[in-house]
C-alpha cells in the first residue's frame, strides 16, 4: 500500500501529464494557422469531399484541371483542389479530375419577399421577389445571419428539390415578377444561379443577385447578361477589416462594382455599420470618393444598422446617430441616395430627389404611403431618378 | 563550499539547534500563511470565474472550463511539489508572496490578452477558450495547488509537528474564512482589484515577515516594490476601469459589480449600451424588439389588466406596454444594481403603472398571488441551469396558475426564420411541446426571433391586423411585419415542429444539451476530441494512483457534482438568490472542517472508518435520488444546507484517514491533495457538462452513486 514514486515514476507521470497538455492543445488552432487569429479567410477542406455525387451536382463551370487537380475560378478565393478536397465556400469537390458543383437545385430556402428587403429601393418597389438560397459562402462573417446555411455544406442541410427550371416555373405560377439569389452567397452555387437566370430571363423574369461581391470578372461577366440588378454588400472600405470580420479581401469586391457598372446592372450598395470597425466617418468619405470617382453618384448606397449576432455578439448596436452621421457624410460627399436600414420609422427609408430635395416615395417599412415618380422622373422638378422603376408600383398595401 | 555557507547563515537551521521558540514561530507562520492562502485562493477562484464568464459565454460549458483547468492545474502544482528536491524557508516565502501578488496580474491579463488574441466583439469558440483559460489561470492554480503540500515539506524539512491532515484543516478554515468574506461581503461592495488586494492582503503581510525572520533584508527590500505597486494599482481610482476599455471603449458611463455580474453602462453618441457580464443586453432604439416583444402577446387579449414583464423592460418597453393602458405593469428584475443603473440612465423610467420588483422572475411567480393577463418573458437562450428554470414543464405550469382565464405567455427563442437546423428544429420543438402539455393553442411567430405565444384562448397571426382595430400605431410592425413574418414562414415554422420531441422539465433539463449541440455547431467543432483526450489521461492517472488516492479522487469528484446537483436542484425550488445560493456553497466549505477534525481525531481507526463514510455518502446520494425521483417537492431551505454541509463533511472525514494509512514519513500530502483535486475537476465537468444536461439529475446521481460504490470496493479489496 505504502509507496514511493521513482524518479522513474515521476518522468513517466509527467509524460502524461505532458500528454494531457499536448492532446488538448492539439486542438486549440485549427491546422496551426496563425493568420487565423486575425485573419479568418476560410482555408480548402483537404479529403472532405464525398465519395460519389449526388442528385444534386452538376459539373462546375469556369475551372481548369491537368486531369488530376483542379482549380475552381469563379471566385477569387481560386481554390486549388486536389481529388477529394473541398472548396472554401463548400460546395464545390474534386471528384476524378473534375470539378463538381454540390449545390445544383438543391435549395435549402425558399421564401417570397418584398423587394425592399433586399435591400432595392430603386428596383420596381413594392413587389415581391422569389428567394431561393442553396447552402455555402466563400466568406467567414463574424456576424453572418444565416451562418447555419452559408457556414455549412450542402450535405449538411435541409433541402428542398428545386431544379432550374421548376424555380422558374415556381415563381410564374406566383406571378412573382423576379428571383433573388440570396441570404447565403449565391457565388458559392453560381452553376444552379446562372442556369436559373438564364432561363428565367427566357421567361421573362427579372434576376436578383445578394451578394458579397467576391467573384472573378469571367464568371460575373457571363452572369451579368442575365442580371436585372443586384445589391452588393461592401462591407467596408478597408482591406484588413474584410480579412478579420469578412475573411475576404476588399479589391475583389470593388472590381465587381466597376463591371456591374460597365456592364449597365442596377445595383445599389450595402454596407454595415459594425461599431469599432465601419463607423469611422474618414473611411466613409474615402469610401465615398471612390464611389463616385469609379461609378458616379446615382447607385444607391444603404448603411445598416448593426446588432449583436453570430460570433460578433460582443458589440454594442450601432447608434442611430452614427448611421445619421455618415449618411450625411455620403451625401455631402455627393451620393445622391443613401438609406438606413434597420431603423424603422426613421426618415431615411423614404426617398428624396437628388434635385430638389422633395419626397419621391415615402415608405412606411416595405410599403410604400407616397409615389412620385413618374416615368422614371420626379414628379415636381422632371429629374431623371436613376433606378429600375418598371410601368408602375405594384402590390403596395 | 556555498552551500554550507548559506546554512550556516540560515536562521531557522540556527534555530533549530539553539532553540525552539524561534523555529515554532516560523512555523507557526508557515501556518498562519497556510490559512492566509485559503482565504487568497478562494477569492481569487471566485473573481477569476466571473472574469472569465465576462470575457466569454457566460454558459455552464465556461464556468466548468475555468473550475476544471482551475483544480486540474492545482493538482499538478501538488503532483510537483511531491517531486520537488529544495525545502526551502526561503523559497517558501517568496512563492507565497508571488502567490498572493500573481492574481493581480492574472486579472489584468484576462482583460488586457482578450482582444490581442481573439477579435475585438467575437465569442470565441470552445478550444480557443479553454486554452485561454488554461493559459491564463494556470500559473496561479499551479501556484495554489504546490504551495500548500509544499508548506508540509518545509516544516517538516525543518523539524516541525504538522501533519497532512492539519495542513487539511486549516487551509479548509482559511478557504471558509475567504469563501464567506469574499461572497457575502467583498463582493458587495468592492471591485475585483480592490477584493484581491483585501483577501491576499494577510499572505502578503506574512510573506513579508518570514522573509524578514529569515533576515533576507535585500529580498525584502526588492518585495516592496511589487507590493507598493499592487496595492497602488489595486485600489488607484483609474487602473482598474483603464482594462476594461479594450472590451468596452473608453466610454465607459458606470461600472458596478454587482453579486451577480459586471454591469457597465457605454455612452457613445448620446445612446446608451447596458451590458452584463460582457453582453450587450440592451442598446437603445431598438424598437423592433419591444413591439415584438409586447405586440404579439397583448394584441391577442380583449381586456388588458395585469401585466407582469419578466426581465426586459428597458427602453421603450413601458411605453409600448401602456399602449393597452393596463391596470398596472409588474416588472420582475433580478439584479438590483442593474435596475440602479438603468433607472440613472433613463433605461427604466418610472411610471405610475409600473412597479420594479428586484427579485427572481421565477420565485415571483411561484409566490405571488396576483392574477395576470399576460406574463412576458424576455430572457436570453436557456443554456445555463438558472435560465433554463423558466423553459421547463413546471415553470408552465406555475405561469398558467396566475394567468387569468385566456390569458396569454410569451416568451421567444433565437433561430433564423429563413431557415431551421435541424438542433434547432430540437431546440423550438422540445420547447414546444413542453408549452403545449400546459397551454391549448400556442403560435410561434417567426420574428427577429422565434415568438412563442400560449394561451387556452384563440390565437392569431394577424397582428397588424389587431393593432389596427384597437388603433395602436408601431413603427416596425405597421410596415415592416406582412413582408417578414410572412405567411409562408408561419406555416414553415409551426409546420417544422416534430411532435415526438422530448419534453424539458426542472429536472430533466433537455434544452441545455440542445443549446450546447447548438453552440458547438456554431463554430463548427466538436468536444469528442476534448473528452476522448481527457478521458484517455484520466484513465492513466488513475492506473498510477494508490487506493487511498482514489478514494479521495471519487470523493473530491463526488464532492463537486453533489454541489453542483444541490445547487440545481435550489435554483429549481427557490430562485436564483444571490445570497441562499452562497449559503449553500458555503454549506459544503463548512462541512469540510469539522469532518476533517474527526477525521484527524479517528484517522487511526483506518479502513473502517474510510468504509462508514462510504458507506455514509452512498445513503445520502440514495435519499437524493429518491427525492429527486420520487417528490421533487419543495422542502425547507435548511434541509438542503445540512445535506451539503453532511456531505461535505464526509469528505472533508476522509482525508486525514486516507492520509493516515499512507503514511505521513511518505509525505502523501501532496499526491492526496493531487488527487482530491483532479477528481472535484473531473466531477466539475463531468456532472455539470456532461451528465445533467443530457441525461437528468436522476442520471448525475446515479453516477455518483457508481463512483463512489466503486471507490469501497477499492477500499474493501485493499
Amino acid at each position: 500500500m505504502k509507496r514511493h514514486i521513482s524518479r522513474k515514476e515521476f518522468l513517466k507521470e509527467m509524460g502524461f501529464i505532458s500528454l494531457l497538455v499536448a492532446t488538448e492543445g492539439h486542438c486549440f488552432w485549427p491546422s496551426g494557422k496563425n493568420e487565423e487569429k486575425k485573419d479568418i479567410r476560410g482555408h480548402v477542406f483537404k479529403n472532405d469531399a464525398p465519395k460519389d455525387l449526388w442528385k444534386w451536382s452538376i459539373e462546375g463551370f469556369h475551372y481548369t484541371t491537368n486531369g488530376k487537380d483542379v482549380q475552381c475560378g469563379v471566385c477569387p478565393n481560386r481554390c486549388y483542389l486536389r481529388p477529394g478536397d473541398r472548396s472554401v465556400c463548400r460546395s464545390k469537390v474534386n471528384i476524378g479530375g473534375k470539378l463538381y458543383s454540390l449545390a445544383y437545385g438543391n435549395p435549402c430556402a425558399i421564401h417570397i419577399d418584398p423587394i425592399e428587403k433586399k435591400p432595392l429601393s430603386h428596383f420596381h418597389p413594392a413587389t415581391s421577389v422569389f428567394s431561393i438560397a442553396a447552402a455555402g459562402c466563400n466568406f467567414r462573417c463574424l456576424n453572418c445571419q444565416n451562418w447555419e446555411i452559408s457556414q455549412r455544406k450542402p450535405e449538411e442541410v435541409n433541402h428542398y428539390e428545386l431544379f432550374p427550371a421548376d424555380v422558374v416555373r415556381a415563381a410564374k405560377e406566383k406571378n412573382i415578377p423576379s428571383i433573388a439569389y440570396t441570404y447565403s452567397e449565391p457565388t458559392s452555387y453560381y452553376e444552379y444561379m446562372y442556369d436559373t437566370a438564364r432561363l428565367a430571363r427566357a421567361e421573362g423574369i427579372k434576376n436578383v443577385w445578394v451578394s458579397n461581391g467576391y467573384i472573378n470578372r469571367k464568371p460575373l461577366e457571363d452572369l451579368a447578361q442575365y442580371l436585372d440588378a443586384a445589391n452588393v454588400n461592401l462591407k467596408s472600405y478597408d482591406d484588413g477589416i474584410y480579412r478579420r470580420l469578412n475573411g475576404g479581401t476588399l479589391q475583389p469586391v470593388l472590381n465587381t462594382f466597376k463591371l456591374l457598372h460597365e456592364k449597365g446592372v442596377w445595383f445599389e450598395m450595402t454596407t454595415l455599420v459594425v461599431p469599432g470597425y465601419v463607423d469611422k466617418p474618414e473611411m466613409t468619405k474615402r469610401m465615398c470618393g471612390w464611389i463616385l470617382k469609379e461609378l458616379g453618384p446615382n447607385y444607391p448606397l444603404h448603411f445598416l444598422r448593426f446588432f449583436p449576432r453570430y460570433k460578433l455578439d460582443r458589440l454594442p448596436a450601432t447608434p442611430v446617430k452614427t448611421l445619421e452621421l455618415l449618411r450625411d457624410i455620403a451625401l455631402k460627399e455627393g451620393i445622391h441616395y443613401v438609406y438606413l436600414g434597420n431603423v424603422p420609422g426613421h426618415d431615411a427609408y423614404n426617398t428624396y430627389c437628388h434635385n430638389c430635395q422633395k419626397i419621391l416615395i415615402r415608405r412606411i417599412g416595405y410599403e410604400i404611403a407616397e409615389f412620385n415618380i413618374n416615368d422614371g422622373r420626379c414628379k415636381f422638378c422632371n429629374t431623371p431618378i436613376p433606378g429600375r422603376w418598371g410601368a408602375q408600383v405594384g402590390g403596395s398595401k | 563550499m556555498r552551500r554550507k555557507n548559506r546554512n550556516n547563515n540560515d536562521p531557522t537551521k540556527a534555530s533549530i539547534f539553539h532553540g525552539t521558540g524561534y523555529l515554532m514561530n516560523l512555523t507557526s507562520l508557515i501556518i498562519v500563511s497556510i490559512f492566509a492562502t485559503g482565504i487568497s485562493s478562494i477569492a481569487v477562484q471566485i473573481v477569476t470565474v466571473r472574469e472569465f464568464l465576462s470575457q466569454f459565454s457566460g454558459n455552464e460549458i465556461t464556468i466548468s472550463l475555468v473550475l476544471f483547468c482551475w483544480l486540474i492545474v492545482s493538482g499538478l502544482g501538488s503532483l510537483v511539489s511531491r517531486f520537488f528536491p529544495k525545502k526551502s524557508i526561503n523559497l517558501y516565502s517568496i512563492i507565497a508572496l508571488v502567490t498572493a501578488l500573481l492574481p493581480l496580474i492574472q486579472i489584468t491579463a484576462i482583460r488586457l490578452f482578450r482582444d490581442t488574441i481573439f477579435i475585438h466583439g467575437e465569442s470565441p469558440g470552445f478550444y480557443p477558450i479553454f486554452l485561454y483559460i488554461l493559459t491564463l489561470s494556470a500559473p496561479y492554480a499551479f501556484l495554489i495547488g504546490f504551495i500548500l503540500p509544499y508548506s508540509l515539506a518545509v516544516i517538516k524539512a525543518r523539524g516541525g509537528q504538522f501533519t497532512a491532515g492539519q495542513l487539511y484543516i486549516t487551509d479548509n478554515i482559511g478557504d471558509i474564512a475567504g469563501g464567506v468574506l469574499c461572497s457575502f461581503i467583498l463582493l458587495y461592495f468592492l471591485t475585483p482589484f480592490k477584493i484581491i488586494a483585501v483577501s491576499s492582503f494577510l499572505l502578503i503581510l506574512i510573506s513579508l515577515l518570514l522573509i524578514i525572520r529569515m533576515k533576507r533584508y535585500l529580498i525584502f527590500l526588492i518585495s516592496l516594490f511589487p507590493v507598493i505597486a499592487f496595492f497602488v494599482f489595486s485600489f488607484g481610482q483609474g487602473f482598474e476601469p483603464s482594462t476594461l476599455f479594450n472590451q468596452y471603449g473608453s466610454n465607459i458611463v458606470s461600472y458596478q459589480e454587482s453579486p451577480y455580474g459586471r454591469i457597465v453602462l457605454t455612452k457613445e453618441k448620446g445612446e446608451y449600451t447596458l451590458w452584463e457580464s460582457g453582453t450587450p443586453i440592451f442598446s437603445t432604439f431598438n424598437i423592433t424588439a419591444a413591439e415584438e416583444k409586447v405586440h404579439y402577446p397583448l394584441c391577442q387579449l380583449d381586456r388588458i389588466e395585469d401585466v407582469l414583464l419578466v426581465s426586459g423592460g428597458m427602453g421603450e418597453t413601458f411605453d409600448e406596454v401602456l399602449k393597452y393602458a393596463p391596470r398596472h405593469i409588474d416588472y420582475v428584475e433580478l439584479d438590483p444594481t442593474l435596475i440602479r443603473v438603468a433607472t440613472q440612465s433613463g433605461l427604466l423610467s418610472p411610471k405610475a403603472q409600473v412597479t420594479i420588483i428586484p427579485t427572481d422572475g421565477r420565485k415571483h411567480i411561484t409566490h405571488t398571488n396576483k392574477r395576470y393577463s399576460a406574463v412576458i418573458v424576455d430572457l436570453p437562450e436557456p443554456d445555463t441551469f438558472q435560465i433554463n428554470r423558466f423553459y421547463t414543464k413546471e415553470f408552465f405550469e406555475k405561469t398558467k396558475r396566475i394567468l387569468e382565464k385566456d390569458g396569454i405567455l410569451s416568451f421567444s427563442l433565437i433561430a433564423n426564420p429563413n431557415y431551421l437546423s435541424e438542433v434547432r428544429i430540437k431546440k423550438l420543438s422540445s420547447i414546444f411541446n413542453t408549452v403545449k402539455q400546459c397551454f391549448r393553442n400556442v403560435l410561434l411567430i417567426p420574428g427577429r426571433e422565434i415568438y412563442f405565444l400560449a394561451s387556452d384562448g384563440q390565437l392569431t397571426a394577424d397582428i397588424p391586423l389587431e393593432l389596427k382595430k384597437r388603433s395602436i400605431v408601431t413603427s416596425y410592425i405597421h410596415g415592416f411585419y406582412y413582408g417578414d413574418v410572412t405567411k409562408e414562414r408561419i406555416k414553415f415554422i409551426n409546420e417544422a415542429i416534430d411532435p415526438a420531441e422530448p419534453t424539458n422539465t426542472d429536472f430533466r433539463p433537455r434544452v441545455i444539451n440542445i443549446l450546447s449541440k447548438e453552440w458547438f455547431k456554431k463554430y463548427g467543432t466538436s468536444p469528442n476530441w476534448f473528452m476522448a483526450g481527457l478521458l484517455g489521461v484520466l484513465v492513466l492517472y488513475l492506473s498510477l494512483t494508490r487506493k487511498e488516492e482514489y478514494v479521495l479522487f471519487s470523493t473530491g469528484f463526488a464532492a463537486m457534482g453533489v454541489e453542483m446537483l444541490i445547487l440545481f436542484s435550489f435554483q429549481v425550488i427557490y430562485g436564483y438568490i444571490y445570497l441562499k445560493v452562497g449559503a449553500i456553497i458555503t454549506s459544503f466549505l463548512l462541512g469540510l472542517l469539522p469532518g476533517a477534525v474527526l477525521g484527524n481525531k479517528w484517522k487511526k481507526r483506518g479502513k473502517g472508518m474510510l468504509l462508514r463514510a462510504e458507506a455514509g455518502m452512498i445513503l445520502l446520494l440514495i435519499v437524493y435520488l429518491i427525492w429527486a425521483t420520487f417528490s421533487q417537492s419543495s422542502m425547507p431551505e435548511s434541509v438542503f444546507l445540512l445535506y451539503g454541509f453532511t456531505f461535505s463533511m464526509l469528505c472533508g472525514f476522509q482525508f486525514p484517514i486516507a492520509a493516515e494509512m499512507i503514511g505521513e514519513e511518505r509525505s502523501p500530502a501532496a499526491g492526496l491533495f493531487a488527487a482530491d483535486l483532479v477528481g472535484a475537476g473531473a466531477g466539475t465537468l463531468a456532472i455539470g457538462t456532461l451528465l445533467i444536461p443530457l441525461f437528468g439529475v436522476q442520471a448525475a446521481i446515479i453516477g455518483l452513486i457508481l463512483i463512489k460504490a466503486a471507490s469501497t470496493v477499492v477500499v474493501l479489496r485493499a
